[in-house]
């Protein structure tokens, strides 16, 4: 459906928004608007929402513009500091995660109630024989993951 | 470098955020629009406070997004495009299709003003929010069907009978009533 229009909708409009209509409006967009549905509408609608907007600009407590000003200033400094930090903290947990996968390998190979645990529990002879490694990556895989949530998080 | 002093490069003092237009030529865009912005985001959202933080948000947002603009006109309009779609996102983030609509604080006024408030934003809050924005947008501001397209990220051809059909639903929902708007 084509909506309906009319010429006059803007002046009818523009009158609303300059606060002219109805008192100040041409005597002949004002009887142009009572027998137009279209500006008639435009109009009635207009009035209602330019005076809200009106009512409403009245109530606004706005801070002042040098605090929004600032306040910008400082996230913006902000934010452009946790991007910068950003590969740091990564390195920072990468590296956390390798010494921890190290200790624990260095703890398998070294410890004799682990050597002792692996032989009781009948662990798969490959298995068994990598234990060291077998246990240095499944630190790895189990560390990493945390590790790059908790950078995640850090940001 | 160490992870502090990366940062403190960032932050120091003589380090200003690159925004793209200096104070005080803000402080001047400001004044100019931050009421007329508060009063669309008050009126589409129906909630004074998320209102002022919208503002907040949306200047920021203005500022850190660094464009050129043509004019004050353009600028204006991206303020309001930020506006829109923050809002929207606070919506469905909050996954309300309707404000309450009541603005607390406005419906305080005494009188044929407060019903005539009252009965706008209970007719609003039957809109959708696109609805209640193009309208707003159109008969609130003032501004062109291009410029609302742009804000609204709507087809410019499609706008007219959108605004023609929310136009009709806000008449018939303020049906009966004074529409005389000054009082």
């Amino acid at each position: 459906m084509k909506p309906p229009e009319c010429q006059w909708e803007s002046e009818v409009l523009a009158a609303v928004l300059e606060s002219r209509w109805p008192e100040r409006a041409e005597t002949e967009l004002r009887e142009h608007a009572a027998a137009c549905p279209v500006c008639a509408e435009v109009a009635a609608v207009a009035a209602v929402l330019a005076t809200d907007r009106e009512d409403l600009r009245s109530l606004a407590a706005l801070p002042d513009a040098g605090r929004v000003w600032w306040r910008a200033q400082w996230r913006a400094r902000c934010e452009a500091a946790a991007v910068a930090g950003r590969p740091i903290t990564a390195a920072q947990v990468l590296a956390l995660a390798c010494a921890a996968g190290l200790t624990g390998a260095c703890f398998g190979a070294t410890s004799e109630w682990f050597q002792a645990a692996l032989r009781e529990f009948s662990v798969p002879p490959l298995l068994a024989e990598h234990a060291v490694l077998a246990l240095a990556i499944a630190a790895f895989l189990v560390l990493l993951p945390a590790a790059v949530l908790a950078a995640i998080w850090r940001d | 470098m160490t992870r502090e002093t990366a940062i403190n490069d960032v932050r120091g003092e003589d380090a200003a955020a690159e925004f793209a237009m200096d104070e005080q030529t803000f402080r001047g865009f400001y004044e100019r629009n931050a009421r007329g912005l508060w009063a669309y985001l008050a009126r589409t959202t129906g909630d004074r406070a998320l209102a002022d933080d919208l503002l907040q948000e949306t200047f920021y947002r203005f500022l850190r997004a660094g464009a050129a603009y043509e004019s004050d006109q353009h600028r204006r309009n991206s303020l309001y495009r930020i506006a829109t779609n923050l809002a929207a996102d606070e919506r469905r983030r909050r996954a309300v299709r309707a404000p309450a609509g009541e603005i607390e604080g406005v419906a305080a006024n005494s009188g044929a003003a407060a019903e005539r408030t009252a009965d706008l934003s209970r007719a609003l809050a039957q809109l959708k929010p696109r609805e209640r924005a193009m309208l707003w947008m159109a008969y609130a501001e003032g501004a062109t069907h291009r410029e609302i397209a742009r804000i609204l990220g709507v087809e410019a051809a499609s706008l007219k009978p959108l605004l023609f059909r929310a136009r009709r639903k806000l008449a018939a929902l303020l049906g009966g009533k004074d529409l005389g708007g000054k009082s």
